[in-house]
């Protein structure tokens, strides 16, 4: 049976344009038996691409095929930089794929400090001048992996613009790039900060989504400055968290979890020591530990880090007691991971409510016998 | 930072894919993925998803022959990450029906557009599986 399938895709997969040659080479690399077997198929696999790949008259599909084949050599561990120069001239071309292709395997290869960056700044630069949204995307996609400190300048000012495109998917990868200058040379976007706080504002879910990753950083470094959005953080979540996302923002049933994750974890740092601040948001987190579904790991995942910002923000004895319960069912499971989650949130919460360890003595020292788990000596304490 | 990589290894300790959020050189990355593929193929299954790795965690998820390894920082929520490798393997399955390791090798480049998608900065910006399919179905149709 597994053969019939197998058999199957290699037909399907020579309709895909692939060369039987590409096929061969992947078929052989699947079907070593040990490194040294897999080292001898790279290394001629090297001798054929350097013979071929600097042949001018090569037809762009080929030359794809090859770049594609060298990203292989790099990954089963060969040097391929003779074949960089082959992936930079690719990101020129017109061709979507070819371009897309061009840009990826740039960014497998090269560090943001490479020799070539400079070769490839002015075809991003272009490319983000684009009529086509997906050739803007691709080099947005380019310029959060290859810009650095160095060559924000040159690609600033249209990334700016970009913000207030019309297609979410080029607002959101805008949003993105704008993070990576933060991340590389904060002084370069400072006077820039006041789009994150727009972007979170958007229209688009994935925008907004995609907002809170540099406001998580933007929090981390100077929460005061950021008390003002508590409401609109808490009011965000609370329309999350009560299905008001498209259903296709659901994962699992649940609404867009990995952004309700992202949310506690700002709301953690927003909260934390300030009673005024917290107490925007004793309702919403009250409501999703209620709601939240504990028969699932991403329920599990949401309602662990609604615990860890319940631990971390000013304390409220409901909520640390309903924190408690839901610890109490994660050291009960059968599950390694969800024992694995409870002792960590365990350790939290003590720090605010210590007789929580008593309580749950028991369940914590079963927890322990069980391999692989830490914070094993902060509670042998007790 | 959050993420600093997604590894696609099989049994064997042969690399399927490798995406690096932060460069590391080729002789970094052979000696990492050296390491955890051997740390994770010896744990049992009576092990939690998630073991320590000099200063990071590395969140790990088998499917038939292949593992899937996320190296995240330690402020990181070890179940969510552990469900986004499940949501990136839905995403696959819905693009190749049924997704297995020959898939991924023959289409190496459609499953790096994916995750170019999903993780970016290394940092999660895309969960919706119309979303992250969208360019890659709308370049299939224009070439």
């Amino acid at each position: 049976m597994e053969q019939l399938k197998t058999l199957g895709r290699e037909l399907a997969m020579g309709s895909h344009g692939q060369s039987k040659e590409f096929l061969d080479l992947i078929k052989s690399i699947g079907e070593a038996r040990s490194k040294a077997e897999e080292d001898r198929i790279v290394l001629r696999e090297i001798e054929t691409l350097k013979r071929r790949i600097n042949d001018a008259d090569t037809p762009k599909r080929k030359m794809k095929e090859y770049i594609i084949r060298l990203l292989y050599v790099e990954m089963l561990g060969h040097d391929a930089s003779f074949g960089y120069i082959h992936a930079v001239k690719m990101t020129h071309d017109d061709a979507l794929l070819l371009k897309r292709t061009g840009y990826l395997a740039v960014t497998l290869f090269l560090s943001d400090d490479h020799d070539l960056i400079i070769l490839i700044v002015n075809t991003i630069q272009k490319d983000l001048a684009s009529d086509n949204y997906l050739v803007v995307c691709a080099a947005l996609n380019a310029v959060c992996r290859l810009i650095n400190e160095e060559t924000i300048p040159a690609v600033l000012p249209r990334v700016v613009d970009l913000l207030n495109h019309s297609k979410d998917a080029v607002r959101k990868k805008a949003v993105m790039a704008l993070h990576r200058f933060y991340q590389k040379s904060p002084s370069s976007v400072s006077h820039l900060l006041t789009n994150f706080r727009k972007r979170l504002c958007d229209n688009d879910p994935g925008v907004m989504g995609a907002s809170l990753c540099p406001l998580f950083n933007l929090v981390s470094d100077d929460a005061n400055s950021y008390k003002d959005l508590v409401v609109s953080f808490v009011n965000i979540l609370k329309q999350v968290a009560e299905h008001r996302l498209p259903k296709t923002y659901d994962y699992h049933q649940m609404p867009a979890p990995f952004i309700q994750v992202k949310m506690l974890k700002i709301l953690a740092l927003l909260g934390s020591g300030d009673k005024q601040a917290s107490g925007h948001m004793y309702t919403v987190l009250g409501d999703i530990i209620r709601k939240s579904d504990s028969m699932t790991n991403i329920g599990n995942a949401v309602l662990y880090e609604c615990i860890c910002c319940v631990a971390s923000i000013y304390p409220n004895s409901n909520l640390l007691d309903s924190a408690a319960d839901v610890i109490a069912k994660f050291l009960k499971s059968d599950s390694h991971n969800l024992k694995y989650m409870g002792i960590d949130a365990l350790g939290r919460l003590i720090k605010l409510s210590p007789h929580i360890a008593e309580q749950h003595q028991l369940a914590v020292i079963d927890c322990l016998e069980v391999k692989g788990v830490p914070h094993k000596d902060e509670f042998i304490v007790f | 930072m959050g993420i600093r990589f997604v590894l696609m290894v099989n049994k064997q300790g042969q690399t399927r894919l490798a995406q690096y959020y932060e460069y590391l050189t080729l002789e970094e990355r052979r000696a990492l993925e050296g390491e955890i593929v051997r740390k994770c193929l010896a744990r049992s299954d009576y092990q939690c998803s998630f073991v320590e790795h000099r200063k990071y965690k590395i969140v790990y998820r088998r499917y038939a022959s292949l593992f899937f390894l996320v190296g995240v920082d330690n402020e990181e929520n070890e179940l969510a990450i552990l469900e986004f490798i499940h949501l990136l393997v839905e995403t696959m399955d819905r693009h190749f029906g049924n997704v297995c390791e020959l898939d991924i090798m023959f289409h190496l480049e459609k499953v790096h557009f994916m995750l170019e998608e999903m993780v970016v900065n290394g940092c999660i910006v895309e969960t919706n599986k119309a979303n992250i399919l969208a360019p890659i179905q709308l370049m299939d149709k224009s070439s």
